[in-house]
């Protein structure tokens, strides 16, 4: 990285499956340029892929996606649009969209922050990128991952939750009640309800640190 | 849902030769700044040369079609289609010459730590065509409804006296150039010598410097 400035191509960035779904595969471009103004980043997809996963914005995001390159078609409730590169889509929060690609190496980004709100990275793109590589046997490359997350957004109880979720799923359950008990500590009930039903705790569930933690 | 590609976006055309696609106004996104720039020739100015100082905005440059030279700072850099530069230093100067005559650039703007505001620039910018073409009450009426928001800003204060002085408006340009001179007394110079202004420059209550 240059001071002040730095490049990035798209196509160098190491595409990361959302989830073990076919397609959605995130570009974790904000968490590459350690941007913080906006939310941003890109999806990649083969003929036929998912681009986007479907969902709604619930917490008020509205949401600009731009064809970088390639051709997708959107869906936005239930219409669906054609999209060459160049086609830029904006989509209000309340309204559920979703992307498939329609050529090989098609790239979407998605840009998005709430109005009237300073945008605050989750840390999300970095548990994406680090339960990919987990699912790739790449357990140490995950956590750094997760490390960088905590780094960043230490101060979100988010961060410390999803470094529960990578622990849980790479079998380290010391590692994943000390990140869950912090996740609680800093955000009460929320981290709870989320943890109630969150397949990503499920190897949890039986040890008897699980009660004391979630309740 | 809105769509559009980005050969559908308005087309204005600044002084510096580049051309303005905007997409947050196209839209009315409230959320973050996002616009696109394109070149009138191949070798034209497609990002004008500016540095962030004033918005301490952190931006990306993303070429979505064909190729930019970026200049940043000292450093030059050719940048094709999915590649971007991200100007992290406000302080940075920036700008970019296309390579291709149908380049077209995307960019996204805005300070970390604090909730979008639209710049002021915006309004400026639309205002363009319409005071090229001396259609001052158009001119006149973005700049009041971007002055609804922020009913202070000295700049489009500024900006709107200057149409409504050229618009035959007298008083209200006094009046706006007055407020903005009491909010930014700099702006009292640049009236001095402004030839927008030639209609009420010797006018009771004209700002001196």
């Amino acid at each position: 990285m240059t001071p002040g400035y730095q490049i990035l191509s798209l196509d160098e960035l190491e595409p990361a499956p959302y989830h073990a779904r076919e397609g959605e595969k995130l570009l974790a471009v904000e968490r590459a340029l350690d941007y913080r103004a906006t939310g941003v980043n890109g999806w990649l997809g083969d003929a036929g892929e998912i681009l986007v996963p479907e969902h709604e914005e619930e917490d008020g995001d509205e949401e600009l996606y731009v064809v970088v390159r390639g051709r997708a078609t959107f869906t936005v409730d239930g219409a669906d649009v054609a999209a060459p590169a160049g086609t830029l889509v904006f989509v209000l929060p309340g309204e559920r969209r979703t992307a498939v690609s329609e050529e090989p190496g098609t790239i979407v980004l998605a840009i998005g922050s709430t109005p009237g709100k300073p945008h605050e990275p989750a840390g999300w793109t970095h548990w994406v990128v680090a339960d990919a590589l987990r699912r790739e046997g790449r357990v140490e490359d995950g956590r750094e991952a997760i490390a960088e997350m905590l780094e960043a957004h230490g101060g979100a109880w988010h961060a410390p939750y999803n470094a529960a979720c990578y622990e849980a799923l790479a079998g380290d359950a010391d590692r994943a009640f000390e990140h869950l008990g912090r996740a609680v500590r800093m955000s009460g009930d929320e981290a709870r309800r989320h943890a109630a039903d969150d397949p990503d705790l499920q190897p949890l569930r039986g040890d008897p640190r699980w009660q004391d933690v979630v309740g | 849902m809105n769509v559009a590609h980005v050969d559908e976006l308005d087309r204005i055309e600044m002084d510096d030769g580049f051309v303005w696609r905007p997409i947050r106004r196209r839209f009315g996104i409230r959320a973050f700044g996002v616009n696109a720039y394109t070149a009138s020739e191949a070798g034209g100015q497609i990002v004008e040369s500016h540095t962030e100082n004033q918005l301490d905005h952190e931006e990306i440059y993303l070429v979505l079609r064909g190729r930019a030279r970026f200049r940043i700072g000292e450093d030059e850099h050719e940048l094709g289609q999915g590649q971007l530069v991200f100007v992290r230093d406000p302080s940075l100067r920036r700008g970019a010459v296309a390579v291709d005559a149908d380049t077209v650039v995307l960019a996204l703007g805005g300070k970390p730590g604090q909730a979008f505001e639209v710049s002021a620039w915006e309004a400026m910018f639309a205002a363009v065509p319409y005071a090229r073409a001396e259609q001052w009450p158009e001119a006149i009426r973005i700049h009041e409804e971007a002055l609804a928001e922020q009913p202070d800003h000295p700049a489009l204060l500024y900006n709107l006296a200057c149409m409504e002085a050229r618009g035959g408006r007298y008083l209200d340009a006094l009046l706006h150039l007055q407020r903005a001179v009491e909010l930014e007394p700099k702006w009292a110079e640049y009236a001095a010598t402004d030839s927008d202004f030639a209609a009420i420059h010797d006018e009771p209550g004209f700002p001196t410097a």
